[in-house]
């Protein structure tokens, strides 16, 4: 492994927790990973290793911690209290801040109706079931508003606003 | 008991079938549900929690602020929706210093947030609040005679220290017990609690390896057990787990894969005497197998 690129401090950035330090890369938090068996595989052990390194360029460019499925069983199963999920999240954040191409498109969808689906406006089904009329931000423009001003003092949407115009 | 429902966002723009079954079943058992008016996307944790802590942690304020005004805790199906919202309240409740950025955000909103709702996932309600003998008690029909096979929602079981709710998260009974309360007999297999795999990016990034690995599962259903139906308790496994039974029914080149699915809440309201054409209408794999002999 290169290690001429590598920063000493980078996990300060990314994943600030002194249980990250008490990776002994048992492997443990693969077992039971769903997207362990991608291709390329996500291996969060790999990932722990790297940020520890601080290997920068290589963690800008793996793609892998956004495969992960959020069933936090790495979490469980780490004996080293590393929260494992809780640094694929971190990794994302940290790509996020640091590279526009990485901020994921839900974030926009949320910040225009309030959430990933067209919640509360497919009426004509929900009455067929019996179903109440949702009250709903996308269909209340000034809590709408409210949320978006909210949204916008947060780091990655003021950074990125040209993304959420209109 | 109160509870405010959240519904997140699959359940009532893709299934709203699953909503009708909670709101019709579980008033029965004791459960008042009161609707969390203008809530928001949970945030989902491909969104803002990977993004930055503020605004994951000002949306999850935005939604347990709603809660915690009309004074429950808040119930959820979706396991992505509970998860989210439990770790969110975590980090609000253990981190003063992110309360209070939390509420500076939320201020000009007019809302507050203090953690003191908790965040509950519809199975445990079912099965920890309600209990399998109070809800076998009411049933006006039963899945006598049907086998059925449980998944557990990946995001009620870990991390147990957080989310957890079941005496051993590595020895789930939940599921099964509720199943069992519906008079089924449930059968176990080798990859019972194997993730579904459908949530997060997964299926996006690598779906030839993401079908694979949902394949292994519906091949071990297949090899050992008898089972009529899958019960779930979670949106995404019920969507996830009937898609690719239709992938992997092209790729075979012939119908092998179909099992039908339902939501907890559905069997229990089918079993309360609801009509399946409103609590169990939607659905990519025909159910009439198990719907005729529910009786
Ligand atoms: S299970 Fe924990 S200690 Fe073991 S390799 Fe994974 S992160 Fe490191
Ligand atoms: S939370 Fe993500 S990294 Fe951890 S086991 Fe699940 S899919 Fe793998």
């Amino acid at each position: 492994m290169d290690l001429k690129g590598s920063i000493q401090d980078l996990w300060k950035d990314i994943y600030n927790t002194g249980d990250l330090h008490h990776c002994f890369n048992c492997s443990t938090c693969l077992s039971g990973c769903p997207a362990s068996y991608g291709d390329p595989p996500l291996l969060v052990r790999n990932l722990a290793r790297m940020v520890i390194l601080g290997l920068e360029e290589e963690l800008l460019n793996e793609d892998t911690p956004w495969a992960c499925v959020s069933c936090s069983k790495c979490e469980e199963m780490c004996p080293m209290d590393v929260k494992p999920f809780e640094m694929i999240l971190a990794i994302r954040q940290w790509q996020s801040a640091n590279d526009e191409t990485r901020v994921p498109p839900s974030i926009v969808e949320i910040y225009k109706r309030g959430y990933t689906q067209a919640v509360g406006v497919n009426t004509d089904l929900r009455d067929s079931l019996g179903l109440p009329e949702l009250k709903t931000i996308t269909n209340n423009p000034e809590l709408l508003q409210m949320f978006r001003e909210m949204l916008m003092k947060t780091p990655v949407v003021s950074a990125n606003d040209y993304m959420f115009g209109g | 008991m109160e509870l405010c429902l959240f519904l997140g966002c699959n359940t009532p723009a893709i299934r709203p079938d699953v909503e009708r079954a909670i709101r019709a079943s579980m008033p029965i058992l004791g459960i008042d549900l009161v609707d969390a008016d203008n809530y928001v996307c949970c945030p989902a944790f491909g969104a803002f929690p990977s993004t930055d802590t503020d605004s994951w942690l000002a949306t999850s304020g935005w939604n347990l602020s709603i809660a915690e005004e009309k004074g429950c805790d808040i119930v959820v199906q979706c396991g992505s929706c509970y998860s989210s919202l439990r770790m969110g309240r975590e980090h609000i409740m253990h981190h003063p210093e992110k309360q209070e950025r939390v509420n500076e955000l939320l201020e000009p909103t007019g809302r507050r947030v203090d953690g003191r709702s908790k965040v509950r996932h519809v199975s445990e309600v079912l099965y920890k609040e309600i209990g399998p003998e109070t809800i076998a008690g009411q049933l006006k029909k039963s899945l006598k005679g049907m086998n059925g096979v449980v998944q557990y929602p990946c995001h009620t079981l870990f991390p147990s220290e957080v989310v957890g709710f079941e005496d051993s998260a590595r020895e789930p009974k939940g599921m099964r017990r509720l199943v069992e309360a519906l008079g089924a007999n449930v059968n176990s297999y080798s990859r019972e609690l194997q993730c579904c795999g459908g949530a997060g990016g997964f299926m996006k990034s690598t779906p030839e390896q993401a079908i694979e690995f949902a394949q292994s599962k519906f091949d071990a259903i297949l090899a050992e057990t008898q089972t009529d139906f899958i019960a779930v308790s979670c949106i995404t496994c019920l969507m996830h787990m009937e898609n690719v039974q239709n992938t992997l029914n092209k790729r075979v080149g012939e119908e092998r894969y179909k099992i039908p699915i339902f939501d907890y809440n559905q069997l229990l309201a089918l079993c309360l005497g609801f009509e399946a054409k409103q609590v169990a209408s939607i659905c990519n794999v025909p159910r009439d197998s198990v719907l005729s002999r529910i009786a």
